[in-house]
């Protein structure tokens, strides 16, 4: 069947059978592979993406499920200039990132809080990444990182805000 | 050749006729965190999803005369994020948030959880402890049943084939009542429950017991609320001894409903403690 959406800011069109997962449309299909596959039952948040905004598993999403919606991946995530965006530079900085196969959903988990709570505690920022498993860093940096463009964002005027 | 077909319902009139076309084994679709995971298999027990999740009446969260009205493809999000509910509902938003992890709960529905009837489901104490009835719709008939009587036991429902549960009602709690619900799992996030407890309860003015509701998760074969253990609470002074005797009572009614198990010496004292922590929450606000 024909799946329509917005993908990362473009429209998006294409064929694939009704039964694959959003995940795979992604991966297997349009060959971003950003997205990463742990678990595939959705308990680890290593597929995240967002969907309209929102924080999803894109291994519990059916792809035909998208249709009409807009998809942000990890690679739809930049600064204008096309590289890595304040979230991302703070995650190099404060060195959040060990084997890097659960950045991208801690990235998309991140951006989805920041999103709904520009201002989070450190409490706050560990329940929106309570989703999100990470076997190398303990999370601590992560943390430290989302903090720190919180704060920064806070501090810029909106309109020169990376969206 | 895909193990299955998609399609979307726009109404819940039509999603009726496509659950009814007798060509399809049909599964409807809302939040997809349970059936994704049956979706895996190779050779899943539908072979049609009927997508639902975009019908707008199944998303109306809303006063109505007494009752409150709940759609049942309302996401965990939504009903947490919603002022009515917060207001009348503060248990069954307390649950929303013990639900997996942010996307988990931006996913899953309220009707999905109880239709899928898993022991653990954060959304069943609850909704069991508000007297929540289901509205089940088919293409021929409409029925209401208690939540508690809708689920039959664990991943089992009165759900007939053809049938789409569409809403939830439950009666606006009196002035002054206080929620609270209380989950124990392995951890914080994306855990399921071993053990979850709503209550809900008021103190008239001289400070004895008026009001009290309580409903334990996933220790029953199949959800009640226990009216033994609130009639020993109904007009007395809840004291701790006797919030702890009401504690006791819960563990009883446990092991009365399930026998004593590998896991009871455990379950016993948290559950005794759940209560009673809970309780003293919907009584007194901390």
């Amino acid at each position: 069947m024909q799946i329509e959406f917005r993908l990362n800011g473009q429209p998006a069109a294409v064929e694939a059978p009704p039964d694959i997962t959003l995940l795979d449309l992604l991966r297997d299909r349009l060959h971003l592979t950003g997205t990463k596959e742990g678990c595939s039952v959705g308990e680890c948040g290593a597929c995240s993406v967002l969907i309209d905004g929102q924080l999803y598993n894109s291994c519990l999403v059916l792809a035909p499920q998208v249709e009409g919606r807009e998809v942000i991946t990890i690679e739809g995530i930049t600064a204008p200039d096309g590289g890595p965006n304040d979230l991302q530079e703070n995650f190099i900085v404060h060195g959040a990132v060990q084997c890097g196969f659960c950045i991208p959903g801690m990235v998309l988990a991140g951006e989805a809080l920041l999103r709904r709570k520009p201002n989070p505690t450190r409490a706050e920022i560990r329940a929106g990444l309570a989703g999100n498993l990470c076997r190398c860093t303990g999370y601590q940096h992560i943390v430290d990182a989302i903090e720190a463009t919180a704060r920064q964002r806070l501090s810029v005027p909106a309109d020169a805000l990376i969206s | 050749m895909p193990r299955f077909d998609f399609v979307r319902a726009h109404t819940v009139d039509e999603a009726l006729q496509l659950l009814a076309d007798p060509r399809y084994v049909s599964r409807p679709l809302a939040g997809g965190t349970d059936v994704l995971v049956l979706v895996r298999q190779e050779k899943p027990s539908f072979d049609r999803v009927v997508d639902i999740s975009r019908i707008a009446e199944l998303k109306v969260i809303e006063r109505r005369g007494a009752e409150v009205i709940v759609g049942a493809a309302v996401t965990f999000t939504e009903a947490a994020d919603s002022p009515l509910l917060q207001e009348a509902a503060g248990c069954l938003v307390e649950a929303c948030l013990a639900v997996g992890g942010p996307a988990i709960r931006n996913a899953g529905t309220l009707g999905g959880n109880i239709i899928n009837a898993a022991a653990c489901a954060d959304g069943v104490p609850p909704l069991v402890c508000l007297d929540t009835v289901a509205r089940l719709r088919s293409l021929t008939a409409a029925r209401c049943l208690p939540v508690s009587a809708l689920i039959q036991g664990a991943n089992r429902t009165a759900l007939q084939p053809g049938e789409l549960l569409t809403h939830f009602a439950f009666p606006v709690p009196p002035i002054g009542v206080r929620q609270a619900f209380t989950k124990l799992g392995r951890r914080n996030a994306q855990a399921i429950s071993r053990l979850g407890m709503a209550a809900t309860g008021r103190l008239d003015a001289q400070g004895r017991v008026d009001y009290v509701r309580l409903a334990p998760g996933a220790v029953m074969p199949s959800p009640q609320r226990l009216e033994g253990v609130e009639a020993l609470l109904l007009g007395q002074e809840p004291t701790d001894s006797l919030l702890a005797a009401a504690g006791q009572k819960t563990a009883e009614a446990m092991i009365a409903a399930t026998g004593r198990r590998w896991s009871t010496e455990y379950k016993e004292l948290a559950i005794q403690a759940l209560a009673a922590r809970t309780l003293h929450r919907a009584l007194f606000g901390t």
